[in-house]
């Protein structure tokens, strides 16, 4: 098990070192369950680390921030950043290595193995709980979480409680680290795409009805979008407006710039938006399940992205962020790869 | 005017009012959202936070405000449009929400009357249900002026006493809906009235969050525009725009022409919800951008809300609902942001 002290002890030895300026990790959060990303400058700050199954976020995003913050400081402090990782984390972390957005020199990473069990669906954890208010979670056995209530511990089934993206998890322990803390075991309950079966099962005007309905709920408020650590280009074709015009833009490049989408939120527009995100994801998406979680409307949007993950590993054996020397799937073509699909 | 309704009456109620749309929260999924009614009996009143205010009925995301084509002489037509009139009522308003729209009432109206907002307003009977239980674990509608029990902005108040519901009319608008089903209505005894002050007594102990010195906010922001202190605070910050498009009280909006033909020339102009949270809610033509970055977007949602609005309608623009604080993806409090602001040393 991941012992909370030592993940302390290694983040205090390289914040003493000055090995890294400062490092994002878990931080019990003022109120409530919920952990909170936190950012930790000094050694004196590390007390504020946790590590325990509620720790769902993917920190990976915030290397997006970093590298935008330091691209706008004229003399920039040159040495990484620590990162608190789990296993998926740690695949979106060899995507982003892989596509050359951040240099592996960029990044001091600290490893957290899930071992045997993963982190929480907060929803479902709180229909578990019944109303009980749950002060403490914490990683117990192999298979349980151990709940501290007003009233009492009480031992929960993992298999109960985890997040959708855990049961079909890839790798319950980083694949990439400086330093790892907790085992590296294998997990049993692994069957990666057993989600997707029931959405497969249905008619294509089953699934038409499905879609619609979902994504007509959609109030655009891009959060799947800002959660993602993939989406980080500088130009989306999602805003109005873009960082891609400058002070230089013409008034001509300007008028010329296609609108892929209007900002209403319809079903032709809201399609527009998810397909885009979903496509360029393909061969990218690592199943953090960031997009569906954030979610405020409870789309679940995380079908499309693990539809184009097994469409990936069928058709070109292709598994996105598990080698960073690997070609991307997008920018690589096989004499083998079928295209019987094209039409 | 103050009234007892027997539950069990209740749906009687929402069936005599069939000339009017009536909307309720829903379940759909885990969200709660409040939907048009078809089958009074399944208008279910326990429910917890809907995921968006009753502003997306009165104020909703997207609307049209003119229609253009190319008429004959190489001129334009346009067509104004204006929003349905329909006698509608929104049960289950909570309180909270109710104050947003009284808040936004001010910002539609003065000087400049928006008939696209008050064509749907002045048609919409708001009947509230007043919180006995919080319907969120982050309400603090206490620390805004607020309270489970408020009436503002509310044409009736209903609240829950336990096989019935004490039912205050404060509007035309609210009289018109009891004399729909006026012989269901019995006059509220002593007891009742009783009762309920006991109720809103437990109701006010039961709301745990609190603001420290909401006083101190507004005076202190002012002195906080060029702090390090955003930087700080919206370190987590991921640019999306839930707290402020979930906000019973954010009202900006954006007009664009939406063409659905360039030859022959046809299209509309409309308004869409906007958000100061996104970048492109304030980039310049010209590719400056004022609020670059988080740390001015999130000062700008703040200030917006507990000083500048302040300073205008002497209110603030926050009525306690919670749901940006429960809504988060990186659980950013605006309870624990303001706590910070008001003990601020520069």
């Amino acid at each position: 098990m991941v012992n909370l002290e030592d993940l302390k002890k290694e983040a205090k030895a390289v914040l003493e070192e000055g090995k890294v300026k400062y490092i994002i990790g878990y931080e019990k959060s003022a109120n409530g369950l919920m952990p909170v990303p936190g950012f930790i400058k000094s050694p004196e700050e590390v007390e504020k680390l946790i590590w325990t199954p509620a720790c769902v976020y993917n920190l990976t995003k915030f290397l997006v921030d970093e590298k935008r913050r330091k691209s706008r400081e004229k003399k920039p402090d040159e040495r990484p950043v620590g990162l608190v990782v789990k296993g998926c984390d740690s695949r979106a972390l060899i995507v982003l290595l892989q596509e050359k957005f951040i240099n592996r020199d960029d990044v001091f990473i600290i490893g957290v193995s899930c071992e045997e069990t993963g982190v929480i669906d907060e929803k479902k954890f709180l229909k578990k709980l019944k109303g009980k208010k749950a002060e403490k979670i914490e990683f117990d056995e192999k298979d349980n979480f151990m709940v501290t209530t007003q009233e009492g511990k009480v031992k929960v089934a993992a298999s109960e409680v985890l997040a959708e993206r855990c049961l079909e998890c890839k790798a319950n322990s980083p694949l990439i680290y400086d330093v790892i803390l907790g085992e590296k075991v294998k997990r049993s309950m692994d069957n990666p795409f057993q989600s997707l079966e029931k959405l497969e099962s249905l008619s294509e005007e089953e699934r038409w009805k499905f879609w619609k309905e979902q994504l007509s709920k959609c109030i655009r408020c891009y959060a799947c979008r800002s959660v993602c650590p993939m989406c980080y280009c500088d130009e989306c074709v999602a805003d109005t407006i873009n960082f891609a015009v400058t002070a230089d833009t013409t008034a001509e490049e300007k008028a010329q710039k296609i609108k892929w989408l209007e900002k209403s939120p319809v079903k032709s527009e809201n399609f527009v938006y998810h397909l885009v995100r979903a496509i360029h994801l393909a061969g990218r998406c690592i199943d953090c399940g960031e997009c569906e979680r954030v979610c405020p409307l409870d789309i679940p949007i995380r079908f499309l992205n693990k539809k184009l993950e097994k469409d990936a590993k069928e058709l070109f054996d292709y598994e996105a962020g598990f080698d960073p020397e690997q070609a991307s799937l997008v920018s690589s073509f096989k004499d083998e790869d079928p295209e019987d699909f094209i039409r | 005017m103050e009234k007892v309704l027997d539950k069990k009456s209740f749906p009687q109620w929402v069936t005599k009012l069939s000339s009017y749309k009536v909307y309720a929260p829903v379940q759909e999924d885990e969200a709660w959202n409040y939907e048009v009614i078809t089958n009074p009996e399944k208008v279910n009143l326990d429910f917890p936070n809907t995921v968006l205010s009753p502003k997306k009925i009165i104020f909703p995301q997207r609307e049209v405000y003119l229609e253009f084509s190319s008429s004959d002489e190489d001129g334009l037509e346009l067509k104004e449009v204006l929003p349905e009139e329909e006698p509608s009522v929104i049960f289950g308003v909570r309180p909270c929400d109710a104050r947003a729209l009284a808040l936004t009432d001010k910002v539609f109206s003065g000087d400049f009357e928006d008939i696209y907002y008050w064509k749907r307003r002045n048609q919409v009977a708001l009947v509230g249900l007043a919180c006995s239980v919080p319907p969120s674990p982050n309400c603090f509608c206490l620390s805004v002026d607020g309270s489970p029990f408020s009436t503002e902005g509310l044409d009736i108040l209903m609240s829950d006493l336990d096989s019935k519901y004490f039912v205050e009319v404060f509007s035309k608008k609210g009289e018109q809906l009891i004399n729909a089903a006026k012989t269901l209505f019995k006059p509220a005894t002593e007891k009742d009235k009783k009762e309920l002050e006991k109720n809103r007594t437990e109701a006010k102990k039961r709301i745990s969050r609190q603001i420290q010195n909401i006083k101190k906010i507004p005076p202190v922001l002012k002195g906080m525009f060029d702090s390090p202190f955003w930087d700080e605070e919206s370190m987590s910050c991921l640019r999306c725009g839930i707290c402020t498009y979930l906000c019973p009280t954010c009202h900006c909006f954006d007009i664009n022409d939406e063409v659905l033909s360039s030859s022959p020339l046809k299209g509309r102009r409309i308004r869409t919800w906007d958000n100061c949270q996104f970048p492109d809610f304030t980039m310049h033509s010209s590719g400056h951008n004022p609020r670059p970055d988080k740390a001015s977007r999130l000062r700008q949602r703040i200030m917006h809300k507990f000083q500048y609005f302040v300073d205008r309608y002497k209110n603030y623009q926050c009525t306690g609902c919670g749901r940006c604080i429960s809504r988060c993806p990186v659980g950013i409090d605006i309870i624990e942001v303001l706590d910070k602001v008001s003990s601020y040393e520069g």
